[in-house]
């Protein structure tokens, strides 16, 4: 049932031919993705992680750096780019549960480790290129049934490709979230050390969480980086973690499409809004702060309140 | 060789002061109010171009240019403890997104106001001392004097004075100092206020070492988190000690290691003490 309401967005490209809408559309989609994926690890397990951006940032590099060095396709270089987030995932969250860092200092340390990723990407400029960033000219191939191998080019091409990520995205997150993996999440949010005295092994589950949030993260890096055909070390910026965080809370963490609606006013707002950067930078702020302040629920879960409350 | 390396020592000892100042007001909120107040780097920002402007531009002499700009510091301080931090009292994660929020707001304001061109403020103190091979600025020297007094002034006060014995019960059982008449409202604002005007002090010092942009703010927090982190969270000395020791750490460090990765140092150390001594080193055991 739920399915359906994926419907619109399915026909909407039918509806509206403006290139400059569905490119929109599609930096959502994508953005989406970090956002739902970071409130798995946020919204659900309750761990801040800072971590985010670097995951989302390395794999940007890692697959178009593996794609045009040996001349692979996208899907090729997703693999190691996927070994390679889940292997860091685990060497960072088992550094930061197995000494029981919580809250304060558990954001902290990710946010440590997510820095050295970021002077590693920034200074080793034989490979990376430094603070310029790099093109990135792949495109990714799919196989569709009748018109075979497709390039993914063009704004329609796109819409789907990342509207697709997206929806896997939400499938995999709301699988795992309600089934008694997403119980014990939520088991370790609510009271970490009575889900250890109830049996669960806290380690392990904060440990999962942390990695396939970064894994979903990583998906939503790859699909920027030959989106954009460009990358830099920008990606790995406390300023995108920030992002990622903003549009989590402004569409609600309680629920697994919240954040999606962040990421669509986020992402939207100032590009329907002419603004300067710094206008924007204090649009930003200003909603990062009304959000907290007055929506604490964020959007989605503020409207799902009215709704009972009606 | 050894020239090399003193040098670096005593500049890495007096920006380690500067990273202290931040710390101790780091420390001092968190005990407190629970938060940490991610946004004293901009207020540290806008106690260094507040100085540049009276010194520079409206040519005051630097003594006199320093009280508004640390009472610059402060207003703002007091301004956004009263429309944010006081709903988010004793909550570490809005506390940290609501700082976050006001950084992105201060540093667009003040780039609007001063732009992206660095500032330089003229001498205010010339002529340097000399130590054996080594020669140090006076001006260094009187900044790392004045920072240091001013964090040992704060270690008398909080330990002489009734406030200060007030400050510390509260950090300790704030139910039991709210039963002994600590008026806990104003003890909070008061704080939060006190450390916005030790942040734009160290700016206004800051304002005569090095050049100013918008953006030096963000950097000094993540310094100030760490040497706070280091020194052990609610300890004041711990707080200079963790400053120094970062100071010198990244200084030295960047002479025998790529110094591009600078930044890195101070972090790699805080992750260890994080890992092996959580309370930091001066801190008490949990």
């Amino acid at each position: 049932m739920k399915a359906l309401l994926w419907l619109p967005l399915l026909i909407f490209p039918a509806l509206v031919q403006s290139n400059f809408i569905l490119s929109i559309f599609t930096f959502s989609f994508i953005l989406a993705i970090a956002a739902v994926s970071f409130n798995v690890i946020f919204g659900f397990t309750g761990q801040l992680s800072m971590f985010h951006a670097a995951a989302f940032g390395i794999a940007a590099y890692i697959t178009s750096l593996t794609a045009s060095f040996f001349q692979v396709s996208f899907w090729v270089a997703l693999l190691p780019t996927m070994a390679f987030t889940i292997l860091i995932s685990l060497v960072v969250g088992s550094i930061c549960f197995k000494f029981q860092l919580r809250a304060f200092y558990f954001a902290v340390v990710t946010l440590a480790f997510s820095e050295l990723a970021r002077l590693v990407i920034l200074n080793w400029n034989s490979v990376t290129n430094g603070t310029l960033g790099l093109m990135v000219l792949d495109r990714p191939f799919v196989w569709m049934p009748g018109t075979g191998l497709l390039k993914i080019d063009g704004v329609f091409g796109w819409y789907f490709f990342s509207l697709t990520a997206l929806i896997f995205t939400v499938a995999v997150c709301s699988l795992v979230l309600n089934s008694w993996i997403g119980r014990c999440f939520a088991a370790i949010r609510l009271n970490e050390d009575l889900a250890q005295t109830l049996g669960i092994d806290t380690f392990r589950y904060k440990l999962l969480s942390f990695t396939l949030a970064n894994t979903l993260a990583a998906i939503a890096g790859s699909l920027y980086a030959f989106y954009t055909g460009y990358i830099e070390p920008a990606y790995l910026s406390i300023n995108q973690s920030l992002d990622i965080i903003a549009m989590v809370l402004l569409g609600g963490r309680s629920s697994i499409v919240g954040p999606i609606a962040g990421a669509f006013v986020l992402t939207g707002l100032p590009h329907m809004i002419e603004l300067s950067g710094e206008a924007r930078a204090i649009l930003y702020g200003l909603v990062l702060i009304l959000t907290i302040l007055i929506l604490p629920q964020g959007v989605i879960g503020t409207l799902a309140s009215l709704r009972r409350a009606a | 060789m050894l020239q090399l390396l003193v040098g670096q020592t005593l500049n890495g000892v007096i920006v380690g002061t500067l990273y202290g100042i931040i710390a101790l007001g780091v420390t001092l909120t968190f005990g407190i109010t629970g938060i940490v107040n991610f946004a004293l780097g901009e207020f540290m920002m806008i106690g260094a171009y507040v100085t540049w402007y009276l010194f520079d531009v409206a040519g005051l002499p630097f003594p006199i240019a320093i009280g508004p700009a640390v009472a610059a510091a402060a207003l703002c301080g007091f301004a956004a403890d009263q429309l944010l931090f006081r709903f988010t009292r004793n909550n570490l994660i809005n506390g940290l997104l609501v700082s976050i929020g006001l950084i992105s707001i201060i540093e667009a304001a003040a780039l609007l106001l001063w732009t992206t061109t660095p500032k330089d403020m003229g001498y205010v103190l010339s002529g340097a001392v000399r130590l054996g091979d080594t020669s140090l600025p006076k001006m260094k020297l009187v900044v790392f004097a004045l920072l240091a007094a001013v964090m040992f002034l704060t270690y008398a006060a909080l330990s002489r004075t009734w406030m200060g014995r007030a400050a510390y019960a509260y950090a300790q059982n704030p139910e039991a100092a709210m039963l002994m008449g600590v008026r806990t409202e104003g003890l909070q604002s008061a704080v939060v206020v006190y450390s916005t005007a030790l942040a734009g002090f160290g700016g206004a010092l800051y304002a005569t070492l090095y050049s100013l942009e918008p953006s030096m703010g963000g950097l000094y927090i993540l310094k100030g988190v760490e040497a706070a982190i280091l020194g052990g969270i609610g300890s004041l000395i711990g707080s200079l000690a963790g400053g120094i020791i970062l100071g010198v750490t990244e200084a030295v460090g960047s002479i025998y290691l790529p110094s591009a990765f600078r930044d890195a140092y101070g972090l790699i150390f805080v992750v260890a003490i994080l890992l092996y001594r959580p309370s930091g080193l001066f801190g008490a055991e949990r």
